[in-house]
């Protein structure tokens, strides 16, 4: 347990200081936008309600979304710069988080500056006028002190959403505190969220707190108040820049390859895995874990990140875009050769084993019942009650299940994930959806049901290099098959399970130790 | 011997907002040491002629001059310092102190040590000293107006401009500074302008008074002669305060 939060407390200095960061950035990008449209607002009224209405719909976007939009957006704007001036736009990390966050605080930062500003009677307005104030004077010491209290309030609450949404950036690979919820989270490991939680709850109370005794200094003219507001902003960025800096690793890491990993448990111990293989080469190693399913391709054609693993039947949907079921060699071989060519990948190895989709049942039930295979399954299914992932409705594979062999269940539940194994567990469901390198399978004694005439899509473990690093093949194929299923299942029940959780880079040096 | 130039003086100017004429050739010459009340109802362009002096308001044609210069030259700040304002809502800057708020034109022009002119300026408006390190919102409608005023009058202005500067104010705190107000022009050899919508207010504190209406001057003479006027407008203005004279006087008789 200990181990657990020193773990979690070691991962905080680099993280705050990214997410101080990101955020300081996102929230001075959204002044420098909002102070010039604010203007515009105060002299043209016929801007106001265009400005805070557009600045409206843009909030009601949630902001993973809004991360995830920025992806493709400045994918597409790099390639047409890369064409037309030779210069590329990063579509990954700071950039998109950049946007997207300085884009979430404009309202309440347009909101505070106009309403601040409007509220002015107008007979103040019209004496400061009257005895002689310039424009900037009027504005610097008449309309903005009486307005700061507005202005401030909205000022903090921009920075409270910026700290709160900057979470979320690293969907698109940007290092935060969001990196430790989202890791918890993937990894059951709660110490890692609570941890990201306190942290990034803590950072924005402590901003606001200094924000707000500064916007006191300001309304009621107590010099001390307002700097003991600044005194407190201060020292809290140089606490945690100089953490940062106390316990960065001395090495300087230049050029380091950068590993990528999708957001669950099997993903943070390959990446490990591979990171470790490298490392013991001599290579200068990164991980960028946490990175959304669709985004993870992209960002290796992309060489926002060098190497990582994909599932066959994954690529096969999202970037050849084929919804058909094929044999297991075909996809592997059609993958090999389309994936260069489409996107200068290279498949460096087929690890050896299989994340697919499989019904489960319990081993008691399978045995009483005689089903071994989805065609026992048939005969009987109206009889038994399936709870599937919350996609699997949705998906090509249970529309092909359906049509082989003919299934139809009494009842059919969506759940999330944990939710669906309780409901086998505790008797609310008799079939559910698994995948087979899901480390519960072997824990909890299911018998994964078998496929005979081919229904589902093959999902082998693939080794995927980038463009950049076309070397790194020849350093990670001894990968090539290297990984069975019954190791990789136990790995990630080390990492899953509640009691005896082990990290994932203690689960990656197990495996390791079991690969020949 | 030539005459001095006029302190304030309008050469036929026509302000429009639109397609409204607010102001319509008015031609206007105000001697240095006069109290001008300017009335005639709502919408008649009264605030529209005052505001013209310190070019808060400019002129679509014609020319205003300030004691010869013509304020559509040079820089309006630099003319407003120079010319005292005071308006009805006062519009004290609620985050100053009285003092802050009194030394404000001085201290745009860069003068210092304003606490004794300070001082001064409260007692010639009748408060307390110790009101300086107040904030407006600790004071009555009636101190405020007097804040005000002094505020008004802090860099020794030539010309005072008061656009009903008394307007929100009870009937005796009225009466009072208004008294206050004619001793200071006298005292402070101001020229004064005033707009007032009370034809009372105006016929007892000025000198001459000034009407009004759909913007052009129906009337313009002492207060003796506007009371004789029979232009409809005037005539209009006082049937009101005149019946309630009249009520009072048979009430008290």
């Amino acid at each position: 347990m200990n181990e657990q939060w020193s773990r979690a407390f070691a991962m905080l200095p680099d993280r705050l200081a990214a997410h101080l960061g990101v955020s300081a950035a996102a929230l001075a990008l959204a002044i420098l936008i909002a102070v010039p449209l604010g203007m515009l607002a105060i002299s043209r009224p016929a801007w106001k309600t265009a400005l805070i209405s557009t600045a409206g719909i843009l909030q009601t976007i949630p902001a993973l979304a809004l991360l995830a939009l920025f992806y493709p957006l400045l994918l597409l704007l790099g390639g047409l710069t890369q064409r037309f001036a030779g210069f590329g736009i990063p579509a990954l990390g700071l950039l998109p988080s950049l946007l997207a966050l300085s884009l979430y605080a404009l309202l309440p930062l347009l909101r505070g500056g106009i309403d601040g500003l409007g509220s002015i009677p107008p007979e103040i307005l019209d004496s400061a006028d009257g005895i002689g104030m310039t424009r900037r004077q009027r504005l610097l010491q008449v309309e903005l002190p009486i307005a700061a209290p507005i202005v401030m309030g909205g000022l903090r609450t921009a920075a409270v959403w910026t700290i709160g949404a900057a979470t979320l950036a690293t969907t698109v690979g940007q290092k935060s505190l969001g990196d430790l919820i989202f890791a918890g989270l993937q990894l059951e490991d709660w110490t890692l969220v609570v941890t990201g939680c306190l942290a990034a709850a803590g950072l924005a109370i402590l901003v606001d707190s200094a924000l707000a005794n500064a916007e006191t200094g300001l309304k009621e003219r107590r010099i001390n108040k307002g700097l003991s507001g600044l005194v407190l902003l201060t020292a809290l960025v140089a606490g945690i820049i100089g953490w940062h800096l106390a316990t960065r690793p001395s090495a300087t890491q230049t050029a380091a390859i950068v590993v990528g990993a999708k957001n669950f448990s099997e993903q943070y111990i390959l990446a490990e895995l591979i990171a470790d293989r490298l490392r013991a080469q001599g290579l200068p190693v990164t991980i960028r874990s946490g990175l959304g399913s669709a985004v993870a391709f992209r960002a290796l054609a992309a060489g926002d990140i060098d190497v990582y693993v994909d599932y066959s039947g994954t690529l096969w949907d999202n970037v050849l875009g084929r919804k058909d079921i094929v044999p297991r060699s075909q996809m592997l071989a059609t993958l090999r050769s389309e994936l260069p060519t489409r996107a200068k990948v290279e498949v460096a190895a087929s690890l050896g084993f299989e994340n697919a989709y499989a019904l489960a049942m319990k081993r008691t039930d399978a045995t009483r019942l005689g089903i071994t295979s989805l065609a026992d399954l048939t005969a009987h299914a109206s009889q038994l009650r399936l709870a599937t992932d919350i996609e699997f409705q949705q998906r090509p594979e249970w529309a092909s299940l359906q049509k082989t062999y003919g299934l139809k269940f009494k009842t059919l539940t969506a759940y999330t994930p944990t939710l669906m194994v309780r409901a086998l567990g505790g008797g609310d469901a008799d079939v559910i959806t698994a995948f087979s390198s899901d480390g519960r399978i072997a824990a909890d004694d299911l018998v994964l049901l078998t496929d005979p005439r081919g229904a589902l899509p093959a999902y082998d473990a693939l080794l995927l290099v980038g463009p950049h690093r076309p070397d790194l093949t020849a350093k990670l194929d001894n990968l090539q098959n290297a990984i069975p299923v019954e190791k990789m299942r136990q790995a990630n029940w080390q990492a899953d399970r509640d009691t005896d959780k082990q990290t994932p880079q203690q689960a990656a040096k197990w495996l390791a130790k079991q690969l020949k | 011997m030539a005459t001095p130039a006029p302190m304030l003086e309008y050469a036929d100017v026509s302000v429009r907002r639109g397609t409204a004429t607010l102001l319509e050739n008015i031609t206007l010459a105000i001697p240095t040491g006069s109290f001008v009340a300017l009335t005639g109802s709502s919408g008649a362009g009264k605030t529209t002629l005052l505001r013209l002096a310190n070019r808060l308001v400019t002129a679509d044609t014609g020319e205003v001059r300030v004691a010869g210069k013509n304020v559509a030259a040079g820089d309006p700040a630099t003319l407003r310092r120079g010319i005292g304002y005071a308006i009805q809502g006062v519009g004290l800057f609620p985050h100053w102190t009285i003092a802050e708020n009194v030394a404000a034109v001085p201290r745009l022009l860069g003068h210092t040590g304003l606490a004794a002119r300070v001082a001064e300026l409260l007692e010639l408006v009748e408060l307390p000293r110790d009101f300086a390190a107040r904030y407006p919102r600790q004071l009555s409608g009636g101190q405020a107006s007097r804040v005000g005023l002094a505020r008004a009058l802090a860099a020794k202005p030539p010309l005072l401009l008061l656009d009903e500067p008394f307007g929100a104010l009870d009937p005796e705190t009225r009466a009072n500074l208004g008294d206050r107000l004619v001793a200071l022009h006298r005292e402070q050899n101001l020229t004064t302008l005033m707009v007032t919508h009370d034809l009372a207010d105006a016929l007892l504190r000025a000198d001459r008074v000034i009407v009004l209406d759909k913007g052009r001057i129906v009337a313009d003479a002492a207060p003796a002669g506007i009371v004789a006027s029979d232009h409809p407008a005037v005539r209009a203005l006082i049937a009101s305060p005149l019946a309630q004279a009249r009520r009072l006087a048979d009430l008290l008789a």
